[in-house]
């Protein structure tokens, strides 16, 4: 019962005007922002950081702009997906399968209903969830040393390329490179210039909103730019969304497993949403199998990636917060804003700013009840967006990255480091190298190396610290269990093909 | 999800991946090459080189690997498209060279003028958007954000 006094206290601050109105402002702008195709809640959290220094909010209304963002941004990306057949985001792509197949028929409005009640169940879940086994890990993290945590740094690479699939030696390329490039700058232990090359604007090491805004907005708009002719979309009939509620109850039983195996996936350090809603698509359609009519816009099929990765997206705010150890590249930039506003995640945070911790708990779920509100009835606001043309979106997303960094640093070295970082970004994707483990890299890898010689202080230059306590061998098992179970399961799935 | 995704649009990336696993592997060595003048007086059992070292290891290891055995790449832009990309980098490279000399105004609008033609629209159309663009990015950060934008020579706006 402990629990629903802190609650209680975090909706105290919660419900303080100016929190209330930037968790409005935040699942308003997320839905619109996850909406547009192209920008998920990566590219959207990402480019609200600079913002958001701007304001210069606290970092407890901070994170729960940001938060409510990355929450409107899972609701909103499924919009596009439904109605043009391009996913707002990774995360939404599964639900292009049934999704727009449903749009099709005319049956746009009921699937962003239902698609609506779905998500709303996921991430209310995976809020509950939170609110439960948080403070259960932050009771285990408690006796880290930074052994542990080193082994829990390892555990974070390790698991990011094995769960999500993909190559597995470009992710862990990615995060080499990543790591690498966090080294860059002044030494914190010793003073040592490291990588700089008597640049001087390097000295305090690349700055992560820099790098950050470049490799994932910049690189989009490269990419935007292959081809921007072909602008000839169908207009869609939406139709009322509220027959999709009447369709969620019938799916109600899809509803609560994709829920489930969404928030399980994205409290896995590595995994997050996409992984959320893809497990969640595909298992279902084995589960169903012949008794639906997966593919062809049944609405089992568009309920359960939008169940399952709004609950990933709830359940990956557990690892960032109780561990301090981000899961996806959106909980990456949520860590980076927190360290950058001096407020450092894990267990310590929950005895030392419970109010912050708290407060975000209780806006998570306001800010799932205003998201129904704005996603239900308001629906058809959202998908008239998707009428903009790119080419005043994406130019606009350019110039508000670049006034923004611009405004935070006065310093026209970051614009052109920016830009280096978007041609990075757009050559990382077309090899197909992710560029998420990167910026995990550049983020913990000062955290990662402080960690190991800290250890290797106490143990006087005995790197077997590394592996001699029972919890850091325990995080290695768990590391290697869960990179051999996703290269069971993609071999598994490879085989014989569910998708596409 | 790669396996989600459009296969059409995947070529073998033998050209690209070993230029990319060459790339790095000059980085790595390059990186565990400088890590060795990194050493700090004291006595600490972990110099400011260890790290570095220690993932350039990897590093160059698996860049080794992308080169031998190299996977697949998405396929390249065309010609004209690359054009485009060089152009929108030009832009606002040109325009981070002029944001401090000439002030946020003249220089956001050319900026803003010449990237939504370059994202496909008309004159008519990139005139009118690109001063309302530019005019609401400087009420946003001037006003609204209280964040100074550089100012024209000789003006206060």
């Amino acid at each position: 019962m402990e629990i629903l006094a802190y609650l209680a206290q975090g909706f105290a601050v919660a419900l303080e005007p100016q929190n209330l109105f930037l968790a409005l402002i935040g699942c308003a702008l997320g839905t619109l922002i996850g909406a547009l195709p192209g920008l998920g809640p990566v590219n959207g959290v990402a480019l609200m950081i600079p913002l958001t220094f701007n304001f210069g909010l606290s970092a407890t209304a901070a994170l729960i702009l940001l938060v409510s963002v990355y929450y409107g941004c899972m609701y909103g990306g499924r919009i596009s997906s439904i109605l043009l057949n391009i996913p707002g985001d990774e995360p939404a792509m599964m639900t292009t399968l049934d999704g727009y197949p449903m749009a099709l028929k005319g049956r746009g409005g009921e699937a962003l209903g239902l698609t609506g009640v779905a998500s709303f169940v996921g991430a209310l879940l995976a809020t509950i969830g939170l609110t439960l086994f948080a403070p259960v890990l932050v009771g285990f993290a408690i006796r880290f040393g930074p052994a542990e945590y080193f082994a829990l740094f390892v555990l974070a690479f390790a698991t990011i390329g094995g769960v999500t699939g993909g190559n597995l030696a470009k992710s862990f390329l990615a995060a080499c490179l990543g790591l690498l490039l966090g080294t860059v700058g002044i030494d914190s232990v010793s003073s040592v210039a490291r990588y700089t090359f008597g640049w001087y604007e390097l000295y305090d090491g690349i700055d992560f909103i820099v790098a950050l805004v470049g490799l994932f907005a910049i690189s989009e708009c490269l990419v935007f730019l292959e081809n921007t002719r072909q602008d000839n979309r169908p207009t869609m009939v939406v139709g009322s969304a509220l027959p999709g509620v009447r369709t969620a109850w019938r799916c109600r039983n899809t509803i609560a497993r994709s829920s489930l195996l969404g928030f399980v996936a994205g409290v896995l350090p590595g995994a997050g949403a996409a992984l959320g809603s893809f497990l969640s698509y595909t298992l279902e359609r084995r589960w169903l199998g012949r008794r639906g009519d997966f593919g062809n816009g049944d609405p089992r099929g568009v309920a359960a990636p939008e169940a399952g990765n709004n609950a990933a997206a709830g359940g990956s705010l557990i690892p960032m917060l109780s561990l301090g150890i981000p899961g996806s590249g959106t909980t990456a930039i949520l860590l980076a804003l927190l360290l950058s506003m001096n407020v450092t995640p894990g267990p310590l945070l929950f005895d030392n700013q419970p109010e912050l911790v708290w407060g975000l708990v209780a806006a998570l779920f306001i800010g799932n009840l205003l998201l129904l509100a704005l996603n239900i009835p308001l629906v058809g606001l959202f998908a008239r967006v998707l009428r903009a043309p790119g080419w005043f979106l994406m130019p606009m997303v350019v110039m508000v990255a670049f006034v923004g960094v611009y405004s935070l640093s006065n310093s026209a070295f970051d614009l052109y480091l920016m830009l280096a970082f978007g041609v990075l970004g757009y050559v990382l994707r077309k090899l197909e190298i992710p560029t998420v483990p990167v910026v995990l890299g550049l983020l913990l890898g000062g955290q990662m190396e402080y960690n190991l010689r800290r250890a290797m202080s106490i143990s006087g230059g005995e790197w077997s610290i590394i592996w001699s306590s029972g919890i850091s061998v325990g995080i290695y098992l768990f590391a290697i269990a869960l990179l051999a179970g996703g290269l069971l399961f993609h071999w598994f799935v490879k085989r014989r093909p569910a998708v596409g | 999800m790669s396996e989600a995704g459009d296969l059409t649009d995947r070529v073998p990336g033998t050209v690209g991946d070993r230029i990319a696993g060459a790339v790095l592997l000059v980085l790595a060595v390059a990186a565990w090459w400088l890590s060795h003048d990194y050493t700090s007086g004291f006595g600490q059992s972990v110099g400011p080189g260890a790290f570095p070292r220690l993932v350039s290891v990897p590093l160059g290891v698996l860049a080794l690997y992308l080169m031998l055995r190299p996977g697949f790449n998405q396929r390249w832009p065309r010609r004209a498209a690359q054009l485009r990309q060089l152009g929108m980098l030009a832009v606002l490279a040109l325009y981070a060279g002029l944001v401090e000399p000439l002030g946020f105004l003249p220089s956001a609008l050319l900026a803003v003028v010449v990237l939504i033609r370059l994202f496909g629209a008309r004159w008519r159309q990139a005139l009118p958007f690109g001063a309302l663009l530019t005019s609401s990015l400087y009420l946003l950060f001037e006003f609204a954000l209280g964040m100074p934008l550089p100012d024209m020579p000789g003006l206060d706006w």
